[in-house]
């Protein structure tokens, strides 16, 4: 299988260093080989924050070097990917938070992430509203799996609302694909 | 059930010095190498073994140190700041003999620096922290899998040869996640301390032996025997004898020469007959890796050479590795701290370069790839 690159950026306390951890337990489950890695502030909240995956890695370099996925949920997250994303990449920005996504040849959807997640019944939810528009586009693991690591990852009593924002993530791409042409795979 | 884990190289740490049997972690949290303490809160209690959060990192090594002498296993983990503060006890295991690992993952610096941040900077620190002439091994590893490797490999290291025995990790291997295969790690057998069985009267805790490790007097066998940071003869005993004080440091000193083979640990791509050799470890390693498969795409005779044993400096085989090269290249994320023990070897129609990099973000490889053109095209 050819590598793919996936980063989950925004600000700290936005649950994406949580969200990659789940897409690399769904994607154990799978039988796939992973590279996870992360940058954060010291502080528990705010400042950058981004949690990076290489999915079979073809040079054995753990990090990022050309981004396939890439998921912005804060403007100051915007500057750190400048320059690292691959051309035709799929980057999906959240349509709150995010006024100027990264110029460059790739293609950019603005989605209502947080705002799906504030339906869903927690803003804080936006990071697996994300895995869900992450999986719908790129159908990098089975639904199936991702449900599973949810299952596997997070708290009990926060499954259900986790089930109920990716199934929100995954349809958002799925309702708004014959509008946006961008949100297909990376070939 | 499949023998893959999604593993953080901090957790390899921790899990690699249980399967080693390492019963006593004494240690001081701090970030970027919290998880190894964590982890080793949870695991040790399962086996028996002790955690203690100490009040600093002297007190930790410290008690490392006791531990150690009462006859376990130990380890203690932190980052720059608190390996400066480990230096002083650091130095009293070096010059006493008892076994230790110290697992250092490096962050920003100086001072507290940049605390999530990676860096190289400790290269130095590492081998010459703590003052005097002292023995220390250093290992560098540049994987998860490695970590774990690595950290099994300290312990027995410092157990056979009564030295302790540190593991430089950068931030981005400490927080690195891969899915590792830990089935070839099931069969290892983990080496013992080689403990004194000779007769009790007239024991010296020190007598110069053939392979320079004094066996260690186990407590409770009943041995007479003194333990001081003082220079001692082979007594225990302290002495300001000059004749002694001389043979019993060179004794000190020529342990690790006389089982160089044992300590030293290289990995060398493609240096056989590379123009262009990349010296580098932990995660530059890893971009430099990546970085040779690239300049060779584009013609250019590019080989790798990783010190896994940093210190003591494995120089024949660099010297081996680098004998047709033109430019000897040495990333690394300090302002040039290596490539000052590569500048002591470094022979004519040679010429040594340095990448250096601090500003908290690791070296990627085609930022290598771009320098060693540059060099080339300059040249």
């Amino acid at each position: 299988m050819s590598e793919i690159q996936i980063r989950f950026s925004g600000s700290g306390g936005q649950g994406l260093q949580l969200a990659a951890k789940i897409l690399a337990s769904a994607l154990a489950l799978e039988g796939r080989s992973i590279s996870m890695s992360q940058s954060y502030e010291p502080t528990s909240r705010g400042g950058l924050s981004r949690s990076d995956l290489v999915v079979d890695s073809s040079a054995g370099y753990p990090l990022v070097t050309e981004i396939d996925y890439l998921i912005i949920l804060d403007q100051l997250a915007v500057e750190n990917s400048t320059g690292m994303i691959k051309s035709g990449a799929a980057v999906i920005v959240d349509n709150e938070r995010v006024d100027a996504p990264p110029p460059g040849e790739h293609k950019t959807s603005t989605l209502p992430l947080v705002q799906t997640a504030r339906e869903v019944g927690n803003i804080r939810a936006a990071n697996v509203v994300s895995l869900g528009a992450i999986v719908g586009i790129s159908n990098i693991c089975a639904q199936k799996s991702l449900l599973q690591a949810i299952h596997d990852t997070v708290p009990s009593r926060f499954v259900d609302l986790n089930l109920e924002a990716f199934k929100r993530g995954y349809a958002l791409v799925s309702a708004n694909r014959e509008e946006d042409p961008h949100l297909t795979a990376v070939s | 059930m499949s023998s893959v884990l999604n593993l953080q190289g901090n957790h390899a740490c921790a899990l690699a010095a249980i399967a080693a049997g390492c019963r006593f972690y004494a240690g001081y949290p701090i970030t970027p190498s919290s998880e190894v303490a964590e982890r080793m809160s949870l695991e040790l209690p399962a086996v028996d073994g002790i955690f203690i959060q100490m009040e600093d990192e002297i007190a930790s090594m410290g008690a490392v140190i006791g531990a150690s002498l009462g006859g376990a296993k130990t380890m203690t983990a932190t980052s720059g700041p608190g390996f400066s503060l480990k230096q002083e006890h650091l130095g009293y295991a070096a010059a006493t003999e008892v076994p230790c690992v110290i697992i250092n993952v490096m962050r920003g610096g100086p001072s507290t620096g940049m605390p999530t941040r990676p860096a190289q900077g400790d290269v130095m620190q590492a081998r010459w922290g703590t003052h005097g002439d002292h023995p220390i091994i250093v290992l560098t590893p540049w994987s998860v899998e490695e970590v774990y490797e690595q950290t099994m490999r300290a312990f027995d290291l410092s157990e056979a040869l009564r030295i302790p025995v540190v593991v430089l990790i950068d931030e981005v291997i400490g927080h690195l996640v891969e899915s590792v295969d830990m089935a070839r790690f099931k069969a290892v057998k983990p080496v013992e301390r080689k403990w004194a069985d000779s007769k009790k009267q007239g024991f010296q805790p020190y007598a110069i032996t053939e392979d320079f490790v004094p066996p260690m007097p186990r407590p409770g066998d009943g041995y007479r025997t003194h333990t001081t940071g003082l220079t001692h003869a082979e007594s225990g005993f302290p002495t300001q004898d000059p004749e002694t004080g001389q043979r019993v440091i060179s004794r000190l000193l020529d342990k690790l020469e006389h089982h160089n083979k044992l300590v030293e640990s290289v990995e060398q791509t493609d240096c056989e007959d590379a123009e262009v050799v990349i010296v580098a470890f932990g995660i530059t390693a890893r971009a430099a890796q990546s970085a040779i498969a690239l300049l060779q795409k584009a013609g250019i005779k590019a080989g790798l050479f990783r010190p896994i044993t940093l210190w003591p400096f494995p120089d024949q085989s660099y010297a081996s590795a680098t004998r047709n090269a033109r430019l000897v290249l040495v990333p690394e994320m300090n302002a040039g701290q290596l490539i000052v023990e590569i500048e002591r070897y470094q022979k004519d129609g040679t010429s040594v370069v340095g990448l250096n990099r601090y500003d908290g973000e690791a070296i990627a490889p085609q930022q290598i790839v771009n320098k060693v053109k540059e060099v080339l095209q300059n040249a």
